[in-house]
């Protein structure tokens, strides 16, 4: 089933940190961030190497960070402390500038304790906490403003606007073709599956973006004559997820691997890990205003309150991707003290009920101790979802 | 016996083996055991005792279902089944009626809704710990020094339900010995543990909804006094099991086992 490109991205990602070395002596500096708001278009334009850090999964390395940040902290951000303090990660050592958006506190709290222990140059970015008034466009333009000049001054040199042009054109086009090999995997008779297409998104946290698209425009090349038109719909017998709620991050495989080990079939998600950032990404004009305007227009992160549950944008989204992606039900996972996410479970659990769509919610962490727990939960999940949309295999 | 259609469910929990055999609808055998080490021996020894029970032969049995932790080791089987559907289907077996149940077995706790035909419409498992489960009371019984019989009766006994602040099982441990050394009733200690518990459950509850009937299913259902804190605490009327209501889920897989034969697979 795997397509020549996913090998092709595979090796490249392999020699990757060896490329981003070489760069680093030959004077560029790399852009380390982490966080959903951060505009990467004005770091690549400037000439910067943009790469997203963090990874997960890694219980060993949550103890590590544990030393340094709050076990209260989520498992995500205590392994992001332990990966600074191991500093084994390739592209943690070559990191020269962090970056870091306030949306979720504890990212905040992480960057803080990277600058305070570890040494490092951190950069925040800072971020509204009510996207819908227009003072949020004024205060984040601002912002944006501030966090260009101190990348420029990083950079050695000012943001070229028609260079910044051509970098939103490129990241549209990396946008456009994300978006369009979701529709590939979550469709009958697929070439490509979920967790290929969620490894595809992470490949683009490290690879240059241009040669990142044009890897994307070769997997939708292969997927067009594989594939052909893809075509959404619920197979019998299948039990079709969508994934929300907290960061599945690379490395995290656990919840993924038990869903498909019982016979559930993701196709599809709203993780800001995921495609969730990657949607409704307009940025109105070639300026540093337009690229602020662009980002808060897109789905708002979990980490931001919800103002009215009925206008919310977020459930909102939910549930047309739930329909795009003819899903049956939602896994939604939560990362112990991911307080976001974890405190929205019982609203978002309750809106989709009216619609009649059911939601699991797993809490869990890097430890593998709960494995068994969450694979009867996720399994007695699938066989409901069978049950219902399916009397043939009813038990 | 000659031309028998037998169906078997084999519930293999964390702590005791659960095995139902079932003919022409009905409960001809069953077996409870103490679960050992090795998962597979326990489900096959589970079900030659039920068979025996049941005056039957291995070759009788047409399909066999099995649940618990113990399904992912149970090559015996024609097919395997989480324990959260099997206790829906043997719960509405025993009591039709039944809309929601409250299961505390050895090792987890769960509460589970379920349709008029038993299906599951929505779950929730406790998470991590080990309060509300068959675990957390031996290790309370023990603390007593009473058997895990003995601890439902007792709390019926108290004369005022003391508060057991934490239901983690080490330091409600710790602070069950504290009690006890300031001289309190062990009687109103065990109702005490019996309500965070229940107050535990409650916190299930608030996540999948409660409605009548309801049904208590597991090992820790045959305990008297929790089935009462329960009661009391949720402000629900449980229903009188007509069986033993730790073969609910074993109950579950047979019926499971007998429907999927008929449907050929």
């Amino acid at each position: 089933m795997a397509l020549k490109t996913l090998e092709i991205i595979k090796k490249r990602l392999e020699e990757r940190p060896k490329e981003i070395e070489k760069a680093r002596r030959e004077g560029q500096k790399v852009v380390g961030w982490q966080g959903y708001n951060i505009p990467e278009e004005i770091i690549y334009a400037l000439g910067l190497i943009p790469v997203r850090i963090g990874v997960g999964g890694d219980d060993r390395m949550v103890e590590i960070g544990a030393r340094y940040i709050s076990t209260k902290n989520c498992v995500f951000v205590r392994e992001t402390v332990g990966l600074f303090a191991e500093n084994n990660d390739p592209y943690v050592q070559n990191t020269d500038i962090l970056a870091f958006d306030a949306t979720c506190l504890q990212t905040y709290r992480t960057a803080e304790i990277i600058q305070y222990y570890f040494n490092k140059e951190v950069l925040i970015l800072g971020v509204p906490r009510n996207f819908y008034w227009p003072e949020a466009k004024v205060y984040f333009t601002k912002e944006v403003e501030y966090f260009t000049r101190r990348l420029e001054k990083q950079a050695g040199k000012k943001l070229n606007y028609q260079i910044l042009a051509d970098t939103i054109g490129l990241y549209d086009r990396i946008r456009n073709a994300i978006v369009t090999i979701y529709t590939y995997q979550a469709a009958a008779g697929n070439y490509l599956s979920w967790e290929e297409t969620y490894d595809l998104i992470h490949a683009g946290y490290y690879l240059d973006r241009r040669e990142y698209l044009s890897l994307l425009e070769q997997v939708l090349a292969e997927l067009r004559e594989k594939q052909g038109q893809p075509f959404i719909e619920a197979v019998e017998g299948e039990a079709r997820i969508f994934l929300s709620g907290s960061v599945l991050p690379p490395g995290d495989k656990k919840l993924i691997k038990i869903i498909q080990e019982v016979g559930g079939r993701i196709v599809g998600d709203d993780l800001w890990s995921g495609l969730i950032p990657y949607l409704d990404v307009k940025i109105p004009e070639n300026s540093l205003q337009g690229l602020a305007v662009g980002y808060l227009n897109r789905t708002p992160h979990g980490a931001l309150p919800y103002l009215d549950l009925d206008t919310d944008r977020r459930i909102k989204r939910l549930k047309e991707l739930i329909q795009t992606f003819k899903a049956q039900g939602v896994i939604y996972h939560t990362l112990r003290y991911c307080d976001p996410y974890t405190f929205k479970a019982k609203e978002t659990k309750d809106i989709l009920q009216k619609e009649g769509i059911p939601l699991l919610e797993i809490h869990t962490e890097y430890a593998g101790s709960d494995f068994e727990a969450i694979r009867t939960r996720v399994e007695a999940f699938v066989e409901m979802l069978k049950n219902r949309y399916d009397e043939e295999v009813a038990v | 016996m000659a031309n028998v259609s037998a169906f078997a469910g084999v519930d293999v929990g964390s702590l005791g083996t659960k095995t139902v055999i079932l003919v022409d609808g009905e409960i001809a055998g069953y077996s409870i055991l103490r679960t050992g080490i090795n998962t597979e021996e326990n489900g096959l020894h589970g079900l030659e005792t039920a068979l025996e029970n049941a005056g039957l032969k291995r070759e009788d049995l047409k399909y066999i279902v099995a649940t618990g932790y113990g399904r992912i080791s149970a090559p015996y089987a024609d097919k395997t089944v989480t324990e959260i559907t099997c206790h829906a289907k043997g719960a509405h077996y025993l009591h039709p009626q039944t809309r929601t149940i409250i299961d505390m077995g050895g090792q987890d706790c769960k509460a589970i809704r379920l349709d008029e035909d038993g299906n599951v419409t929505d779950f929730a498992m406790n998470d991590k710990c080990a309060a509300g489960t068959g675990r957390f009371l031996e290790v309370m019984a023990n603390v007593f020094k009473v058997s895990l019989d003995e601890l439902g009766p007792l709390s019926l006994r108290a004369t005022e339900v003391l508060p057991v602040s934490s239901t983690c099982t080490v330091f409600a441990e710790s602070e069950t010995v504290s009690l006890l050394a300031r001289g309190e009733r062990p009687e109103n200690i065990i109702i005490g543990i019996h309500h965070a518990i229940a107050n535990r459950v409650g916190g299930m509850f608030s996540r999948v909804g409660i409605e009548s009937d309801v049904f208590f299913s597991g090992g820790v259902a045959k305990n008297i006094g929790m089935r009462k804190a329960l009661e009391d605490v949720l402000k629900v009327k449980i229903v009188e099991p007509k069986k033993d209501p730790q073969l609910v889920g074993a109950i579950g897989a047979a019926v499971i086992a007998q429907n999927s034969w008929k449907r050929g697979r």
